[in-house]
C-alpha cells in the first residue's frame, strides 16, 4: 500500500511540474502587455516599465520560467498583480474555502442521493422506476449548469425570493444561516452531477447483482440487505467512486457558470477574473491548486477503491 | 425689468461673468442655463437672485430655488435628501431618486456594481467600479449638483477677465480621515499628480506647476489657454480629479491608504467581493442617514440585475436597456436616467484605403437606421446622434445642423458619384457592451445598399491592448474601417481633440483644417453665444465629411429600491448616498 501511495504522490509531482509549465507557456502567450492591462489605459507610460520591470516580465522568457518553477519549489506564490499588496496565497486561501464549502455541500447532497436513485433503479431494472431514474440523470446531466443555475435562481431566488440570489453569505452569517446562502449554487451542481452517479452505481449494481459472488453469498442464507451492502455495494461502487473523485476537482473549478450565476466567489470565479485582469500569479497559483485537489481527490478515490477491493493492490503487486 | 437692480449687478461682474448676466437679460439663456453657467463661472447663489430677479422670471419656479440648488448640493443631508428628481433630468447629466416620505436614519444599503478592474489609484483609475468607490471618501472641488456642478472641496471659484487664471476658495475646517486639515497645498499635489499622468481631461490645459496655492484656503489655476469650462475638468465629471492627500505619490492605491475627506470611510476592501464603508463622523457636510454601505461587486450586469432584483443588493450602479427590462418595469424600483454623450464612433479613415471619398462615408453613414438602433439597442432611451460628438445633452448642441436620416437611394446615389461599387470591407470591432450588436445592424444596413461587410470583433483586451496602443495614432489598429467607444465627458473637449484634431485617438486620421480652426473658436470661447457659434462651424464640418458616423448618445441607467431615497448618480455613473436613507 505504501509503495502504491509513493508511486502515485511522485507521479502527481511530475504530473504537477508537466501542468505548471503549461500554464506558464499559455498565460504567456495570452495577448497584451501586462503592466498596461494591469495599471489600466490611463496609468503612464513610466509606470507600466515600472511595473514590468517590477514583476519581471520585461526580462526573457526562460529567466521568468526558471523564476517561477523556483517560486513553485518554494511554495511563493508571490502577490497578486491587480492587488500588488496582497499575497496570491491569501486571495486563494479565501477563494478554496469558498469553493470547499460550496463543493461540501454539493457532494454531500449529489452522493448519497445519486447512489441511492442509482441502486433503487439497478434493483428494478428495465421497470418503470429504472427507466426514469435512468432518463431522468441523462435529461440533467446533459443540461449545462450555468442554465439550470439560471432557471433555479430566476425561479427560487428572484420570482418567489426562497433562497438568496447572491450566495456569498455576509460576515458572521451562521452555519445555518449560510446553508439558505449556499443551497442553491449546490443543488445546480447536485442537477447536473446526479445523473452521472446514480447511471454509474446503477451499472456497477446490475453487474453484481449478476455476479457469482452474490448468487454464494444469497446461496449461503444471507439476508438480501447483508447481500446489497456487504458483498454488492462494496464491488459495484468502484466506478462511482472514481467518478466521483474525478468529480470533486470539477467541482472545485469547473463550475465558473454557477458561481458567476450566483456571484459566488469561488476559485473558478477567481481564475475566470485572473484571465480577464492578466492577473498571472492569482491564475497559475489557482489552476495548480485545482490540479492538486484533482489529484488528491483521485488518488484518494483510488485508494478507497483499493480498500473496498484488495485486488486491486494484488494487482498493483504483481 | 428692474433697471437699477440689474446694473448694480452688472457692476459687479467680471467681463466673463458680464457677458452671461446679459444673455440672461436678454433671454438668450435659459434660467436654468444660467443657474448652471453662472455656478460654473463662480457667480455666487446671492448674484445670481439678484440677477433673476431685476430681469423678472418668466418660468414657474422661483429664483431662490434655482439657485439654492447650487449651494446645497453636495451639503448636508438634510437639505438635499428627496429633493432631487425621479426621472432623466432633462439637459442635465444628474438623476436623482425620491421614493416619497422622507429618509430616517440608520440601516445599511447594498450597492450592486461593476467589479474594479485594477487598484484604486485615483489618479489612474479608468473603470466605473473604481469611480463609484472612490467618490465615496475621496471629494472634488465641484461636485454633483442637482442640475450640474457645485461646490464640493471649493466653496467658490472665479475666473478673472479671460478665463485663463481660475482662483479657488476652499472650504474651510475639512479634515482628512486620517487626521490634519485639508488645505491648498493638497489641491496643488493632486494637480501635480494629475498633470504628470496625463489626465485625458487636464491634458493641454494645465502644465506642471500650474496650479499653486496662494494661501491655506486659495489655490490658483493659470491655465495653458483661456478656458471657460475649467470648473468641470475638476469636478466630478472628471472622475480622476478627486482631491488626495498630499502625501499620496503616483501609484498609491487609496485600498492601502484609505483616507479622504468625503461622507464615508473605507472599512474594508475585498477586489472581488466587496467594499464596505461606514459614516465619517468629521464630514464636514454633516451626518449621513445610513449606518453604512456595502457595494458588492460582479463583473456580469445580468448577474447585478439579477441581485437587486432578487433582493441581494438594494440598487445598481449601471446597466443595459437590454436586458433590464426587470428593472425598467417593475414598480419596486426608481430608474434613474441621465442623459450623456457616451457615444461609438463608427471610424472611416479619411487618409487612405477605400473610405478616402467623403461621398463613400456618407453614403455609409446614411444607409444606417438610427431609430431602429435606439429601439434594439436600447428601448428609445438614447439621444439619435448625427455624425458629430456635439450630444443634444450639451447646452451649445446646435440642432440646426439637418439631421441624417436612413436614404437608400441616396446612399445609393453617394456611392455611384464616387464611383464605388462592390465595396467590400472588414468592421473592426471590440466585444464591449451593445457594439457587436451594432456592428451586425450596420453591416444590414450596409448590404442594403451593396456593401459588404466582414465583421471582425476582437476582446476589449485584444482590441485596445493590440490595436490601441500599439499603433500612431492609436485606435485604429492599423484599420480603415471600426467602432470605437466613449464614455461621457462634461464637455466634448476630449472628442473634439483627440478623436478629431490632434489625433492622438484620431482613428479616422481626420485632418481638416476648418475644424482645426473652428475647435481653437470653441476653446477660446468665454461665452455663450461664442461657445454655440463654435459648436455649430464644428457639428456641420463633421456632419458633412463624416470621418465618424455617431448613430446615437445613450443614457445612463441606475436603479435603486423605491424603499431608499435620495441616491444621485452622475452621467459618467458614480453612485452618490450621501443623501440617501431608507424611506420612513
Amino acid at each position: 500500500m505504501a509503495r502504491y501511495l509513493l508511486k502515485r504522490l511522485l507521479l502527481a509531482i511530475l504530473t504537477l511540474w508537466i501542468l505548471a509549465t503549461i500554464i506558464f507557456v499559455v498565460v504567456n502567450v495570452l495577448p497584451g502587455n501586462v503592466g498596461r492591462q494591469v495599471q489600466g489605459p490611463f496609468a503612464s507610460e513610466e509606470t507600466v516599465r515600472n511595473f514590468n520591470h517590477a514583476i519581471g516580465t520585461d526580462k526573457p522568457l526562460l529567466e521568468q520560467y526558471g523564476k517561477a518553477m523556483r517560486n513553485l519549489f518554494t511554495l511563493d506564490f508571490g502577490k497578486s498583480y491587480s492587488q500588488p499588496k496582497v499575497d496570491v496565497t491569501t486571495i486563494i486561501k479565501k477563494d478554496l474555502f469558498r469553493s470547499t464549502k460550496l463543493a461540501i455541500l454539493a457532494l454531500v447532497i449529489t452522493v448519497p442521493l445519486g447512489i441511492f436513485a442509482g441502486r433503487f433503479a439497478a434493483r428494478r431494472k428495465d421497470k418503470l422506476a429504472d427507466r426514469s431514474v435512468v432518463m431522468l440523470g441523462l435529461a440533467t446531466s446533459s443540461i449545462p449548469e450555468f442554465v439550470t443555475a439560471a432557471v433555479l435562481s430566476y425561479l427560487l431566488c428572484i420570482r418567489w425570493k426562497f433562497f438568496h440570489v447572491f450566495a456569498d453569505p455576509p460576515a458572521g452569517t451562521s452555519v445555518v444561516g449560510q446553508f439558505r446562502y449556499l443551497f442553491m449554487p449546490a443543488v445546480a451542481m447536485v442537477i447536473v452531477y446526479f445523473g452521472y452517479i446514480a447511471r454509474m452505481t446503477r451499472a456497477g449494481v446490475i453487474n453484481a447483482l449478476d455476479a457469482d459472488y452474490t448468487r454464494t453469498a444469497t446461496m449461503k442464507g444471507l439476508s438480501g440487505r447483508r447481500v446489497m451492502n456487504r458483498h454488492i455495494m462494496r464491488n459495484a461502487l468502484a466506478p462511482t467512486i472514481t467518478v466521483v473523485g474525478v468529480q470533486i476537482g470539477y467541482l472545485f473549478g469547473g463550475i465558473v457558470g454557477v458561481e458567476r450565476v450566483f456571484n459566488y466567489h469561488g476559485i473558478g470565479l477567481e481564475m475566470f477574473t485572473a484571465i480577464k485582469n492578466h492577473d498571472i500569479p492569482v491564475l497559475q497559483t489557482a489552476v495548480l491548486v485545482i490540479g492538486i485537489i484533482y489529484m488528491l481527490s483521485t488518488l484518494a478515490a483510488d485508494m478507497l477503491i483499493a480498500y473496498l477491493n484488495p485486488r486491486v493492490l494484488m494487482e498493483v503487486k504483481r | 425689468m428692474d433697471y437699477k437692480a440689474f446694473d448694480r449687478a452688472r457692476r459687479k461682474s467680471s467681463p466673463l461673468q458680464l457677458d452671461l448676466v446679459e444673455a440672461y437679460a436678454q433671454r438668450r439663456v435659459s434660467r436654468r442655463e444660467f443657474v448652471r453657467r453662472g455656478t460654473l463661472i463662480g457667480l455666487s447663489v446671492p448674484f445670481m437672485g439678484a440677477v433673476i430677479a431685476a430681469c423678472g422670471s418668466d418660468e414657474k419656479t422661483t429664483s431662490t430655488t434655482a439657485g439654492a440648488t447650487a449651494t446645497t448640493a453636495g451639503g448636508t443631508a438634510t437639505t438635499t435628501a428627496g429633493s432631487t428628481a425621479t426621472t432623466a433630468a432633462p439637459a442635465t447629466t444628474t438623476a436623482g431618486s425620491t421614493a416619497g416620505g422622507t429618509p430616517v436614519k440608520g440601516g445599511s444599503m447594498k450597492i450592486a456594481s461593476q467589479t474594479p478592474s485594477a487598484p484604486l489609484d485615483p489618479v489612474a483609475m479608468a473603470d466605473l467600479g473604481s469611480y463609484g468607490i472612490v467618490a465615496q471618501s475621496f471629494e472634488f472641488l465641484c461636485t454633483l449638483g442637482d442640475a450640474d456642478i457645485a461646490p464640493g472641496l471649493a466653496l467658490s471659484w472665479e475666473p478673472n477677465d479671460d478665463g485663463s487664471v481660475w482662483t479657488f476658495n476652499l472650504r474651510q475646517g475639512v479634515k482628512w480621515q486620517n487626521g490634519g486639515d485639508f488645505t491648498a497645498d493638497d489641491v496643488v499635489a493632486t494637480m501635480e499628480r494629475l498633470v504628470e499622468a496625463k489626465n485625458a481631461g487636464l491634458n493641454g490645459v494645465l502644465d506642471k506647476g500650474g496650479c499653486v496655492a496662494k494661501d491655506p484656503n486659495t489655490a490658483v489655476f493659470t491655465l495653458i489657454a483661456p478656458n471657460g469650462l475649467f470648473p468641470y475638468l475638476v469636478s466630478v465629471f472628471n472622475a480622476q480629479t478627486v482631491i488626495t492627500p498630499k502625501d499620496y505619490a503616483l501609484g498609491t492605491a487609496m485600498e492601502d491608504k484609505p483616507d479622504g475627506t468625503g461622507p464615508w470611510k473605507l472599512d474594508s476592501y475585498d477586489k472581488a467581493t466587496s467594499a464596505k464603508f461606514s459614516p465619517n463622523p468629521n464630514w464636514w457636510g454633516g451626518s449621513v442617514y445610513l449606518d453604512s454601505v456595502e457595494w458588492i461587486f460582479s463583473d456580469d450586469i445580468s448577474t447585478q440585475v439579477s441581485g437587486v432584483v432578487g433582493g441581494a443588493a438594494d440598487a445598481i450602479v449601471q446597466f443595459a436597456a437590454v436586458g433590464g427590462d426587470a428593472l425598467l418595469n417593475s414598480d419596486e424600483f426608481t430608474v434613474l436616467k441621465a442623459r450623456t454623450a457616451n457615444h461609438r464612433q463608427i471610424w472611416m479613415r479619411c487618409d487612405e484605403g477605400q473610405f478616402t471619398d467623403k461621398r463613400v462615408r456618407q453614403a455609409i453613414a446614411m444607409c444606417l437606421d438610427r431609430d431602429l438602433m435606439n429601439e434594439q439597442l436600447f428601448k428609445g432611451t438614447a439621444d439619435i446622434g448625427n455624425d458629430h460628438p456635439i450630444a443634444p445633452v450639451y447646452p451649445y448642441f446646435d440642432d440646426s445642423v439637418p439631421q441624417r436620416k436612413k436614404d437608400v437611394e441616396g446612399a445609393k446615389k453617394l456611392l455611384a458619384d464616387a464611383g464605388v461599387s462592390n465595396l467590400k470591407a472588414v468592421l473592426n470591432a471590440p466585444k464591449l457592451q451593445e457594439i457587436p450588436e451594432l456592428a451586425v445592424l450596420v453591416q444590414n444596413a450596409a448590404k442594403e445598399i451593396g456593401v459588404d461587410l466582414q465583421l471582425n470583433i476582437e476582446s476589449t483586451d485584444t482590441f485596445y491592448n493590440q490595436w490601441c496602443l500599439t499603433y500612431d495614432p492609436i485606435c485604429d489598429g492599423g484599420q480603415e474601417f471600426g467602432i470605437v467607444d466613449y464614455g461621457h465627458r462634461a464637455t466634448p473637449d476630449v472628442y473634439l481633440n483627440a478623436a478629431y484634431a490632434t489625433g492622438t485617438w484620431n482613428s479616422a486620421h481626420f485632418e481638416n483644417a476648418d475644424f482645426n480652426a473652428a475647435f481653437k473658436e470653441y476653446q477660446a470661447a468665454l461665452d455663450v453665444d461664442g461657445h454655440k457659434a463654435a459648436c455649430k462651424k464644428l457639428e456641420t464640418i463633421a456632419n458633412d465629411e463624416v470621418p465618424y458616423a455617431i448613430p446615437y448618445f445613450y443614457p445612463s441607467l441606475a436603479a435603486t429600491s423605491k424603499k431608499f431615497t435620495g441616491v444621485r448618480v452622475s452621467a459618467l455613473g458614480q453612485m452618490f448616498v450621501d443623501t440617501a436613507g431608507k424611506v420612513s
